[in-house]
């Protein structure tokens, strides 16, 4: 059975078409996240679903029922909005009893379900609080305890965690996981971070400028992009793309050659863009490795890796490499060594991912 | 509003941080003089633009003040202000034994008491109502038409309203006239002063007046409403548990305002509107010291009944914005 399912859904507001057909099914317990460039549509897709936007074309489905043209809170879906949307004037106790009170919940079964999920929330202590005198994680936790009472079966989360510092990101990114598991509902996530599309999502689905450009799972996506566009938004930092030509065995760059593993089928010529992770690359030859000689520029320290900024042939890459404690020796880099098996390609023209071979 | 109400709490700690910042940038055993000398002129640029609302208020409201002494002194043009005599609280006692002057301070109080239950919800209301309306167009027609009455003079709205309740002419007793009844003498009679008093009153700046609840609503956070829909809210639920708890500290300071201001029946509309035969309602303090003070050349007294006016005011203010601030943690100060 499907959660959530969306069927050709087009969003035109008046004469523009900002989301062109999108296709995706949401299996129930799942955990997607929507990712992508701002502007690309991502918050207009998951306010379709909630039902605060309409929708222009399409079909849209929640437990097999088609929900179109039902309201928002016929639908049973949550939402924990980017800037929390706690009422101001209200406790936390009573912000979560909001939506409970609205629906008539019984008053001593609203305070159970109360006690109960600010325990999971470890909100028990600020119940009285109103939002102002909490810290920003606080409120954050709040605004998830309001969809959380609800027992939806479906949350819709809005970018929930842009608002906080990077280390409180971290922690609640954590804990949302956490919460998901124990839960179990279906949640479609919306974010602009790929770090946090990458570590909460079961799928990723990542979309630019109206569209799906494509849907995995963070690995399948990491490993194998679609085309440029993902390879470029995924991974951090991104893939490496270089114009290059295919040879017999991989691929001319420059003045280098790139040996890459898979049958090219004669297509010696073709136009291509060559794909290079950053962490896919040692600094010392082996069996079958090429050499892609390069311009070392800077080097950023990070810890036990850092990032190794050069140019070959005037186009500039990043790499990583492992600093063993100590980052004088990559000083010298002057060329780095490619492992045939992990280099990509894509087609110049379309962006498309070739998969020859591998 | 809404936004300052939620970081009210946090208003101190930022004031706090600003604080430290100052006193990091200053030598620190420097003297307090030398503080204030380098924050003016760090600041004077500030301090230039306070500078004319400063100069108006001591110009047009605190010089007149020097002429209040009067209410204790037994007044004449020709000796001045400085050389009349003192007489204590003579005029005061005078006006307490005057019952023309406690009835006006009966009639002031009734009429304001009207104005308050009557007027000041009316804008909210209205704000409330306009609101709702989803059709933009409509909407903005209906806000113009009810703007309006604002902008004419009190004498052409004195002038309509005396047409419409006209015993021979008016709508009101044409439309009377329908169900075979007399016509009624409007403001010839006194229990009608009020009423046709509070109801102008309410028709000339109740949309006006609805601007300020506006523009509150507009300041309301729209994820608020959002978040309600899919929770399941109706507009009627979210009218209530909302936008009214929103704006309400826009409404508190508006009626800390409005009761600083219960003295000061809009005089004009009264003088204009009421008649001897009305006095026994119509007749408020103002319109009473403007008839002793400067119809009748008692300048001493007016200013008396003037003083105590001000005074029940100041009274009044500073009641309801403590209490305001004791219980809602809004206030004008
Ligand atoms: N009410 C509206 N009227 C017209 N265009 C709109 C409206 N709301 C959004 N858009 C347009 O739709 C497109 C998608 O907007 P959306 O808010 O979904 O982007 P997003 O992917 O959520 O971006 P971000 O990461 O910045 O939040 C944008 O180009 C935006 O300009
Ligand atoms: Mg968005």
């Amino acid at each position: 059975m499907s959660g959530v399912n969306l069927n050709g859904i087009v969003k035109c507001y008046g004469a523009v078409e900002v989301v062109h057909g999108i296709d995706l099914t949401v299996a129930e317990k799942e955990f997607v996240v929507l990712v992508g460039p701002s502007g690309c549509g991502k918050s207009t897709t998951l306010r379709m679903i909630a039902g605060l936007e309409e929708i222009t074309a399409g079909d849209l489905t929640i437990h097999e029922r088609r929900v179109n043209r039902i309201a928002p809170k016929d639908r049973d879906v949550a939402m924990v909005f980017q800037n929390y949307a706690l009422y101001p004037h209200l406790n936390v106790a009573d912000n979560m009893a909001f939506g409970l009170r609205i629906r008539k919940m019984p008053k001593d079964e609203i305070k159970t379900t109360i006690e109960d999920v600010a325990g999971i929330l470890g909100l028990t202590e600020y119940l009285d609080r109103r939002p102002a005198d909490l810290s920003g994680g606080q409120r954050q936790r709040v605004a998830m305890g309001r969809a959380i009472v609800r027992h939806p079966k479906v949350f819709l989360f809005d970018e929930p965690l842009s608002n906080l510092d990077a280390k409180l990101r971290t922690q609640m990114r954590a804990e949302i996981k956490r919460l998901h598991n124990r839960l179990g509902v279906t949640s479609v996530y919306v974010t602009h971070d790929q770090v946090e599309a990458m570590t909460l999502a079961d799928r990723i689905v990542v979309m630019n400028d109206g569209r799906i450009e494509q849907v995995g799972t963070p690995m399948e996506l990491f490993n194998n992009p679609a085309n440029t566009f993902v390879a470029g938004f995924l991974g951090s930092p991104p893939m490496n793309q270089i114009k290059g030509t295919l040879t017999q065995t991989g691929a001319q760059v420059g003045d280098t050659e790139i040996k890459i593993s898979g049958a090219m089928n004669g297509q010696a010529g073709r136009d291509v863009i060559v794909g290079i992770r950053p962490e896919h690359i040692t600094l010392k030859a082996s069996k079958n490795t090429s050499a892609l000689p390069i311009d070392l520029d800077l080097v950023e320290p990070l810890g036990s890796e850092a990032l190794l900024h050069g140019r070959h042939d005037n186009v500039e890459m990043v790499f990583k490499a492992d600093t063993d404690g100590d980052i004088a020796h990559l000083s010298g880099v002057n060329a780095v060594h490619i492992n045939p098996d992990l280099v990509k390609l894509f087609d110049a023209e379309t962006g498309r991912a070739l998969n020859f071979g591998a | 509003m809404a936004e300052e109400h939620t970081t009210a709490a946090g208003q101190p700690i930022q004031e706090a941080v600003i604080e430290a910042q100052e006193a990091q940038r200053m030598p620190p055993n420097d003297g307090r003089w030398t503080r204030l000398f380098d924050h003016f002129k760090r600041e004077w640029q500030i301090y230039a633009m306070l500078l004319p609302t400063i100069i108006w208020f001591l110009v047009f409201l605190y010089k007149p003040m020097y002429g209040l002494q009067i209410a204790f002194k037994d007044y004449s043009i020709f000796r001045g202000v400085a050389n009349s005599p003192w007489i204590g609280l003579e005029h005061f006692q005078t006006l307490f034994s005057n019952d023309q002057f406690l009835r006006a301070i009966g009639n002031t109080i009734k009429i304001s008491a009207l104005n308050l239950i009557f007027g000041f919800p009316a804008p909210i209301i209205l704000a409330l109502m306009f609101n709702e309306v989803l059709h933009a167009s409509y909407k903005r027609t209906a806000q113009t038409i009810v703007y309006l009455p604002h902008f004419i003079s009190s004498v052409i709205i004195a002038g309509i309203v005396i047409t419409a309740f006209s015993p021979t002419a008016g709508i009101v007793n044409t439309i009377i006239g329908w169900f075979g009844l007399d016509p009624v003498y409007f403001l010839t009679q006194p229990q009608w002063f009020r009423p046709i008093f509070v109801g102008t009153g309410i028709w000339q700046e109740a949309g006006f007046g609805s601007i300020v609840f506006l523009a509150a609503i507009a300041g309301v956070n729209p994820s608020l409403y959002e978040s309600a829909v899919v929770d399941g809210a109706n507009r009627w639920q979210m009218m209530w548990k909302i936008t009214i708890p929103s704006i309400l500290p826009t409404i508190l300071i508006m009626l800390i305002i409005r009761i600083g201001n219960v003295m000061e029946v809009s005089f004009e509309l009264v003088i204009l509107l009421y008649q001897p035969a009305t006095y026994e309602t119509a007749d408020v303090v103002n319109t009473w010291i403007y008839r002793q003070g400067l119809q009748s050349g008692q300048y001493d007294l007016a200013a008396a009944g003037g003083l105590f006016n001000a005074f029940v005011a100041f009274v009044l203010v500073m009641t309801a914005n403590t209490l305001s601030r004791r219980y809602s943690r809004t206030s004008l100060w």
